[in-house]
């Protein structure tokens, strides 16, 4: 099977995220297509012995169907039979622009896939705890892949040729951008940290996110959150952690009044240790924690802080003698 | 102006989903899936603004209709329901095309909706209907600033977000805290009894509808053997502390 895979930037290269494809790829292609969307100059995106292309676009253009035009010569050039995506922003717009053009329909929060016999696709249903199996029929497959699915290829990057780079066509659909705005993300990242705190509704209001910020710096956490908190304004998207948002398989993962509701289930619960915390002892969190706290978290992580707080006191001391 | 909005119908989130040969079963009640309200209201800022219609455009089994009542009941001036035994289990691209036929007819300046649905999670249905109908797509809005001459809004993209102002024309997603749903007082809910749902099926839309996926199977996955669960009574930070430590995070 030919296949390919839209890759992302992050900085200058390809992306972790779309290196996991590229993996999964592996097991299920006689040839391997990339074809890489970013605006940066001197990109590292060339993968050793892939067929990697660059679509280099105009940061101040949003210009999706032009970059799913330029995707699909490649893969019309190519004679592709499966399109791999991440469900990123950009994923999820590509691959359902792609899915109309080839009139393919298109799964997505994929997490497994099986081209043994026919090609298959898992997805997670009721908060992961059952899978659901489907089989794609049609000619050309699209799929949306979760990331994390997969473990990342570890293999040679190099910066892309220029005869290798695309230029994209400009087109009446494009939207002009006024201003970019890059936020600047304090402390580790959500989705690489081996420490994530979260929290969710049962912090009781946005003020008391302050608790959960000063144990995540003692502890060099990322901080995550639930929808209802995103929803309600308290912390940006950027931290949301569940189907809608981001998966994390960190470490140790602690959830501060957070229920577990399905929809956050399933961006965590393949954490190594989860520690949660929450006043209602029947909240479905506590039947996938390793650690459950049936507590009030106003009272338990001020006191963890203090815990934590004193023995890096004492650490110091000790070393300084 | 004109705009259509998804109000989608959605079985009550807060009862586990549960399935009948891959298929979701649907009860007869469906409520309006809270992700279209953040949709529905950016389209009724828009209306009080610029003025313009706000219809609801949604496809489902019959009913109760409570969702699109729901809908009705926020304000939106009318609606159309595509309702059609053949449309059983629709995947999101069959969805895309029976909208698109209906969404083509209305002669919109917008669509507008949620990012994705609570029940099916595809999260496409907006691109592919932006495609279809070839319309600039601008997905995953988090805030928005209307006056009489501009819609300038806010993108949620991987790095941040990006501003830019709404063309002519577009399809719109906007992302669940996106904007501030209302909340229907007891005029609304009156005024809402007497507007027009009017119901379509797929003949008088004429779409081609095929499935290329099939369901397979469902298989249950080993749970994660429960841990321990302790009532905090003064020593949950310590036990959580001790904890931290074993596993070398302290």
């Amino acid at each position: 099977m030919k296949v390919l895979i839209v890759g992302e930037l992050n900085e200058n290269k390809i992306s972790t995220t779309s290196l996991e494809l590229v993996n999964k790829a592996k097991d299920i292609a006689t040839e391997i297509f990339i074809c890489t969307v970013g605006s940066k100059e001197n990109v590292d995106v060339q993968v050793e012995g892939l067929n990697c292309t660059y679509i280099k676009i105009d940061e101040n253009i949003l210009s999706t169907h032009s970059i799913a035009n330029a995707i699909k010569e490649v893969a019309n050039l190519n004679s592709i039979e499966v399109i791999l995506v991440s469900s990123t922003y950009l994923g999820r717009d590509i691959a359902a622009f792609l899915s109309v053009d080839y009139d393919s329909a298109s799964v997505t929060n994929v997490t497994d896939i099986n081209a043994s016999d026919t090609f298959s696709v898992t997805t997670a249903i009721n908060g992961g705890k059952e899978l659901y199996i489907t089989d794609i029929e049609s000619d050309i497959k699209i799929v949306v892949v979760r990331p994390k699915s997969f473990e990342p290829l570890e293999t040679i990057i190099s910066k892309i040729s220029d005869d290798k780079i695309i230029d994209i066509k400009k087109s009446e659909l494009d939207v002009q951008i006024q201003k970019i705005n890059i936020e600047e993300k304090s402390g580790p990242q959500l989705e690489d940290s081996s420490l994530v705190i979260s929290a969710g509704r049962g912090l009781g209001e946005a003020s008391n996110l302050n608790i959960i910020n000063e144990l995540a710096s003692k502890l060099d956490a990322a901080v995550g959150a639930t929808r209802a908190i995103v929803d309600a304004g308290w912390v940006p998207y950027s931290h949301q952690v569940g189907q809608t948002g981001k998966t994390v398989k960190p470490d140790i993962y602690i959830a501060c009044g957070i229920s577990g509701a399905t929809q956050h289930q399933v961006g965590m619960k393949d954490s190594k240790f989860i520690i949660a915390i929450n006043k209602d002892e029947d909240a479905p969190i506590f039947q996938i924690a390793d650690l459950g706290i049936v507590g009030d978290v106003h009272q338990v992580i001020p006191k963890l802080i203090s815990l934590i707080y004193n023995s890096k006191e004492k650490g110091n001391t000790s070393s300084n003698l | 102006m004109r705009i259509a909005v998804s109000a989608k119908q959605v079985p009550d989130p807060a009862i586990e989903p549960s399935y009948k040969n891959g298929c979701l079963s649907r009860p007869d009640e469906q409520v309006l899936d809270d992700t279209d309200r953040y949709g529905i209201e950016l389209a009724l800022q828009i209306k009080e603004t610029m003025d313009a219609e706000v219809i609801v455009v949604s496809m489902s089994p019959e009913g109760t209709q409570k969702g699109i009542r729901q809908a009705l009941q926020m304000g939106t001036d009318r609606a159309i329901l595509i309702s059609d035994p053949e449309l059983k289990n629709s995947n999101s691209l069959t969805t895309a095309k029976v909208m698109s036929d209906l969404i083509k007819k209305l002669d919109i300046n917008y669509f507008i909706c949620g990012v994705e649905s609570t029940d099916g999670y595809t999260g496409l249905v907006p691109q592919q209907i932006a495609r279809i109908i070839n319309f600039p797509c601008i997905s995953f809005i988090k805030s928005a600033e209307i006056t009489e001459e501009t819609i300038i809004v806010k993108r949620q993209t991987a790095f941040g977000y990006e501003t830019l102002a709404i063309p002519e024309k577009g399809v719109l997603s906007v992302t669940a805290g996106g904007v501030e749903p209302r909340y229907p007082n007891f005029k609304d809910i009156m005024a809402a009894r007497n507007k027009d749902v009017k119901i379509l099926t797929l003949k008088d839309l004429g779409t081609d509808v095929h499935n290329s996926l099939k369901y397979r199977d469902i298989v249950g996955v080993d749970i994660r053997t429960k841990g321990e669960k302790i009532i905090d009574d003064g020593q949950g930070a310590e036990i959580i502390f001790n904890k931290l430590k074993e596993l070398k995070a302290i």
